[in-house]
């Protein structure tokens, strides 16, 4: 998982406590209420410019952080196909 | 036998296909991309989407209903709605044209025989033949079940000479299914229903289309008067209350209230789109209780007009007896709701979204334009009208079963 997610998911999930988040962390439990769910999805949205197609828009992304990740990363390579290329290519 | 991908259906016999007419989404798209383009312009002159309904013609889709053995695309009912809310969503007014043509075809396709039907049918697969309905009359305005305007008889001709006062796109209709009295009828309740091409028609404007919506709909008055041979006439003399309760309604009902579904489904969508951007997220607090609850009743009562549409749609599609009362009732009550609950949906994100984006026309929410147009669902088959009917229908059901 690429640190700025981390870094931009830390702040909504106040029962997180010291531990680090994994690709198993469940995101509900850790405090990610249904409004924050808005606000996390604007802020990735904004941080990695992609938009989530609405059939994400469930329960199984916003379960865990990695499943999250996953939906995020596969917005960003359908939506940035040649910023990747650019980018590894670099 | 080679199919094309996009144009008429090809000419087979095959049994209509459960996923619906090949490409059948794509052909949508392209229209409602044609109609979006124009729109605005179209709406501000009060003039017809001339370019959406070439684009009707080229897709095939003015032959949707046709089926495949007369060279349409073999739709079937649920294509229609499915097609009417696509185009909603953008034109409210092409999406009406569409959907009244298509009531047009699905009648002349259950009920027109022999020579007619051998020759409407093709011409309207292969977009020639765009059909106007003519039911309105002055003094009893859209009443389907009577006609006051007589139809005389000359030489076994038929002579058509008829005032209606709202015709939707009627002056650029190639064809016309006309409501009038039957031959020596005994009462104005004996109705016919017959077909006249444009050039067999004098057709005469009657007065300006200015309405406050449906402004790209051209639905003003016209007088059509001229001579059609007895054959044109569709289905038997005096069986138009039939064809009304058995499909015309229907049709209409479901037609219409899959447009105005779009109109109001593609407002919230433009909303909520405006209110998730960058820019909407900074100048609105999307955490308002008023403003969520707002979204939620309009969506609310979108859902609630797409379950009774989906099932209006598939009682119809069954095939059953549409007469029974809590038949009629299910049909009438989804254009009522329909009507009122499209309209007041976009009425709400008015008075969430204030007066730049809620009230001024160049909004790229379009909610000015999807109000205007939408005022007039209450009065297109007028929701009084209907009322009536419901009440005397829910007398006729003591058991107060549900189609």
């Amino acid at each position: 998982m690429d640190p700025r997610f981390t870094d931009l998911l830390t702040p909504f999930l106040k029962f997180l406590g010291d531990r680090e988040i994994t690709a198993d962390s469940p995101l509900r439990e850790l405090g990610l209420d249904s409004m924050q769910a808005i606000e996390v999805l604007f802020a990735l949205e904004e941080t990695f410019d992609m938009t989530l197609p609405d059939d994400d828009m469930n329960d199984a992304t916003f379960a865990t952080a990695g499943s999250l990740w996953a939906a995020v990363s596969a917005a960003r390579a359908d939506q940035h196909p040649a910023a990747n290329e650019t980018a590894s290519a670099a | 036998m080679t199919a094309t991908t996009l144009g008429p259906g090809k000419a087979a016999s095959a049994p209509a296909d459960p996923d619906g007419p090949v490409g059948l989404h794509d052909r949508v798209a392209s229209v409602a991309a044609v109609a979006a383009e124009h729109a605005q312009r179209h709406d501000r002159d009060a003039t017809f989407p001339v370019e959406a309904l070439a684009e009707l013609r080229r897709t095939g889709l003015l032959g949707l209903l046709v089926p495949t053995r007369d060279g349409g695309l073999g739709g079937a009912v649920k294509d229609m709605v499915e097609a009417s809310t696509v185009l909603g969503r953008t034109d409210l007014s092409t999406a009406m044209i569409f959907a009244m043509h298509c009531q047009q075809v699905a009648t002349v396709v259950r009920y027109a025989h022999g020579p007619l039907r051998a020759e409407l049918l093709p011409q309207i697969a292969a977009g020639q033949r765009y059909l106007a309905s003519v039911t309105t009359e002055t003094g009893k305005g859209g009443h389907l079940l009577s006609s006051q305007s007589p139809l005389g008889t000359e030489g076994g001709d038929l002579l058509v000479d008829r005032f209606a006062p709202v015709v939707t796109g009627g002056r650029h209709a190639d064809g016309y299914l006309i409501t009038v009295q039957s031959p020596q009828p005994d009462s104005e309740h004996q109705v016919s229903l017959v077909y006249a091409r444009r050039d067999q028609l004098t057709v005469e404007r009657h007065g300006r289309w200015q309405p406050l919506g449906m402004r790209a709909s051209d639905s003003g008055a016209l007088r059509l008067t001229g001579r059609v041979p007895p054959h044109q006439t569709v289905g038997a003399h005096g069986s138009f209350a039939t064809m009304a309760k058995e499909l015309f309604a229907p049709m209409a009902h479901l037609g219409w209230s899959a447009c105005w579904l779009g109109t109001s489904a593609g407002a919230l969508s433009r909303v909520l789109k405006l209110l998730r951007s960058p820019q909407g997220r900074n100048r609105t607090d999307l955490g308002s209780d008023l403003l969520l609850t707002r979204l939620a009743e309009t969506r609310q009562r979108l859902d609630a007009v797409h379950a009774l549409l989906q099932r209006a749609q598939r009682v119809v599609a069954a095939g059953g007896d549409l007469s029974l009362p809590r038949v009629q009732l299910l049909l009438n009550t989804l254009k009522v709701t329909a009507s009122e609950d499209c309209h007041q949906a976009v009425q709400i994100l008015i008075d969430a979204l204030g007066m730049r984006h809620g009230y001024l026309g160049d909004s790229p929410t379009g909610l000015e334009r999807a109000l205007r147009d939408l005022r007039s669902a209450s009065l297109n088959y007028s929701n009084d009208r209907l009322r009536l009917a419901d009440g005397r229908l829910a007398l006729l059901d003591p058991e107060v079963r549900f189609g």
